[in-house]
């Protein structure tokens, strides 16, 4: 009988400590391919610092990170090539325009024909009219709506959407909703992190609950219910 | 109903507030102090010191010359330090802010409260503290002992002044550009009164103008008894510019800031990857990534052109001497730095996590960021070494040699500093607006007076040698100056190297 494949995100008593505040201490998670994983909590709960972790952007401090069988800790480039990370805040350069940012990041990731997806998925989060404006003057909105194109657009194994939800309109969730179907579609692993229970099980089929920067249940989605989540809040 | 005083009394009230806010928010409370104090010995030092000089006693000639020149243009010194203030008003967008655009949205803030925070940061700028202790030390020079007293208490009443005078008109002049057409009517006032000035000057006609100026009679007035009279005018002038200016600061922030929102809203058509001849493709994308940040900027481009044509033109139309020129790179790299390059990061604001995600070494970004900070410093040192060479034509071997040495020596030495600056202490910082800084006032302070007094004595060293007759002296004197940088540079590259370093500054930035 052969192994079943080694989940796509693997992490083992992840602790991330920033001078002497311990933003996560010891996290256990394991998520896999052709799955999307809600990542659930209160505000300092962790959740940012674990996808940001798992993107590539900050080392763990102590702990194993695996992310599409690259180690986070050594080999935070390899990481980079197979994550696509939409951030919790911002995340865009103030004045270059969102083709821009599709053409760095699709080069760098030697995408070469992706303007044909680049013009798709702009057009698919309405931002196709302001494709050659820069972001700086770009509302909340819209600029997470560009977050999850960007984290999107090179079809990621590994797929982060940090609070993609957050202020974004109706149109913008569904077509966010449909990037997170289409992943998993394909194969991708999906986290998913946000404070919006119902969008969260709309999207994922298991869920993961943080508190205080520690795992503290992990379930299927649909036995989340609106108490039991309270529950593992308080 | 409220009175007007009531308005005053709420925005020195509201100033007092934000003042205490980034009071306490200021990092290195004791290094902030310890740079207090040195200002203040520093202002007291060129206030009282040079008066304890006996140049009659000398018996030189030439010194008796230069005193007599310095006398006789102490009322054009005291008009230049309006042309300064005039200059940094209208440069900065008005003048400094306490609190930047998206943090002070959310308070009622009123634009008097705008306009006193904009002349209590008036004297955080180099430029200013340069010119005021240059007016404290030649007054000191050339006023008798026993009417010291009195002349110093009319320069800083004159400096108050000039500073009350100077925003007022930097308030109009942003009110102005913000008017439709506005911007080029600046542009152009600017540029017929750039010419002007120096038409005046080629035609020998600036200085008795100059000296004709009211500012002759408050200098002379300054060292005779009746000095309370001159001081009593500047103080009362002060209070008006400072009442006054009110008035614009409000008309000016009560406009939409067309430039800005032109820049925000650019449309920027798609241009192909770049293909270049040598050097990797992923480089040239991140080069033009960060040229786009700088150049797309009001304050930067603003800053960037103004500190390399002004400079550039007091060399082409003062004829300075090689022996001055070789000062004014290291002054104008240092401007060009402390527009974004104390804090290079800050380019990408929130966009820092992004970029971070991006699949290219550090190696490369710390190396691109870099270059472009070179770049900006080359190019505005590098108008004004230019210019300075079409006025004085090519120098001799010796000072040739000392003016490239000199030139190289402080591009990389700032950049060195700045990039080390950088990683050390990144600050999160919106450069949207024209008044923002890429880091808190104290530091930008801070920063500025390191930088300047380095490259300054870093000039003194090559206007030295280039007095001598060995033309292979200069470029072995920069050896040593190079080698410290580069090992200083590659300590900041190190260092960003580090993922947990290089989490920090990212996560700093982008205030996450």
């Amino acid at each position: 009988m052969s192994q079943p494949p080694p989940p796509a995100v693997l992490v083992r008593d992840l602790h991330v400590r920033f001078g002497d505040v311990e933003a996560v201490s010891g996290v256990d998670l394991s998520a896999d391919s052709g799955q999307a994983t809600a990542l659930l909590g209160r505000n300092g709960a962790g959740k940012s610092t674990t996808m940001k972790v798992l993107a590539g952007v900050v080392p763990p401090t102590a702990g194993e990170v695996t992310v599409g069988g690259h180690d986070a800790a050594s080999d935070a480039l390899g990481v980079k090539r197979v994550v696509g990370y939409c951030p919790d805040v911002g995340g865009l350069v103030p004045r270059a325009t969102p083709w821009e940012h599709l053409q760095l990041s699709a080069r760098l990731r030697r995408m070469d024909d992706w303007e044909e997806r680049g013009r798709d998925m702009l057009e698919r989060f309405e931002l196709g009219d302001v494709a050659h404006r820069v972001v700086g003057g770009f509302s909340h909105g819209m600029s997470r709506r560009l977050s999850v194109v960007l984290a999107a657009l090179h079809e990621p194994s590994v797929l982060l959407l940090d609070e993609p939800f957050d202020g974004v309109d109706p149109l913008g969730v569904e077509a966010t909703l449909e990037v997170v179907a289409d992943a998993r579609a394909r194969g991708a692993c999906v986290l998913l992190s946000t404070h919006l229970r119902d969008l969260a099980l709309e999207a994922c089929s298991t869920a993961v609950v943080l508190r205080g920067g520690n795992r503290v249940a992990a379930m299927q989605a649909g036995e989340l219910t609106g108490e039991a989540y309270r529950a593992l809040l308080d | 109903m409220r009175s007007s005083t009531d308005g005053w009394a709420d925005a020195l009230r509201d100033t007092g507030h934000l003042v205490a806010f980034r009071a306490r928010t200021v990092r290195r409370r004791r290094a902030s102090a310890v740079g207090l104090v040195v200002v203040l010995l520093l202002t007291a030092g060129f206030a009282v010191g040079p008066s304890s000089f006996d140049l009659h006693t000398s018996g030189s000639s030439a010194l008796d010359r230069a005193v007599s020149a310095l006398e006789g243009n102490l009322g054009g010194t005291f008009a230049g330090f309006l042309l300064l203030a005039i200059s940094a008003a209208m440069g900065s967008g008005g003048g400094r802010e306490l609190l930047s655009r998206s943090e002070v949205a959310i308070h009622p803030v009123s634009p008097v409260t705008e306009h006193l925070g904009a002349l209590l940061l008036a004297p955080l700028n180099l430029a200013w503290l340069v010119q005021m202790w240059s007016l404290l030390a030649i007054t000191a020079l050339v006023t008798p002992p026993e009417r010291l007293l009195g002349a110093q208490l009319v320069v800083l009443a004159w400096v108050l002044a000039a500073t009350g005078i100077g925003q007022a008109i930097g308030w109009t002049a942003e009110g102005v550009r913000r008017t439709t057409h506005g911007v080029v009517v600046v542009r152009v006032v600017s540029g017929v009164v750039v010419v002007v000035l120096a038409g005046l000057h080629l035609a020998g006609a600036l200085g008795p103008l100059v000296r004709s100026l009211p500012t002759t009679w408050m200098a002379e007035t300054a060292q005779t008894t009746s000095w309370p009279v001159a001081a009593l005018l500047l103080l009362a002038l002060a209070v008006v510019g400072v009442v006054v200016g009110a008035r614009p600061a409000a008309w000016a922030l009560g406009l939409q800031p067309r430039e800005e929102l032109r820049v925000q809203s650019g449309v920027h058509e798609a241009r192909h990857a770049p293909a270049p001849r040598w050097g990797s493709p992923d480089r040239a994308l991140l080069r033009r990534l960060d040229r786009g940040s700088v150049w797309r900027s009001v304050g930067m481009r603003r800053g960037l052109l103004v500190l390399g044509i002004g400079p550039g033109l007091v060399a082409l139309v003062a004829g300075l001497q090689w022996s001055s020129v070789m000062l004014l790179p290291g002054l104008t790299a240092s401007g060009a730095a402390l527009l974004f390059g104390v804090n290079a990061w800050c380019l990408d604001g929130k966009g820092m996590v992004w970029r971070e995600t991006l699949p290219v070494s550090a190696a490369d970004v710390f190396d691109v960021r870099a270059l472009v900070v070179a770049e900006c410093m080359a190019m505005v040192s590098g108008v004004t070494v230019v210019l300075a060479l079409l006025r004085n034509g090519l120098p001799p071997l010796v000072v040739g040699a000392a003016v490239l040495s000199c030139w190289l020596v402080v591009l990389v030495q700032v950049l060195a500093i700045v990039m080390s600056w950088s990683i050390r202490a990144p600050f999160s910082v919106d450069l949207s607006s024209p008044r923002a800084t890429p880091a808190p006032h104290a530091s930008m302070a801070a920063y500025a007076g390191k930088l300047s007094l380095v490259t300054t004595l870093t000039g003194m060293v090559f206007t030295t040698i280039s007095t001598g007759p060995w033309a292979w002296l200069p470029p072995a004197m920069a050896v040593p100056f190079l080698a410290w940088s580069t090992v200083r540079l590659v300590r900041a590259r190190r260092r960003w190297l580090a993922p947990a370093e290089r989490a920090r500054v990212v996560l700093t930035v982008a205030a996450v």
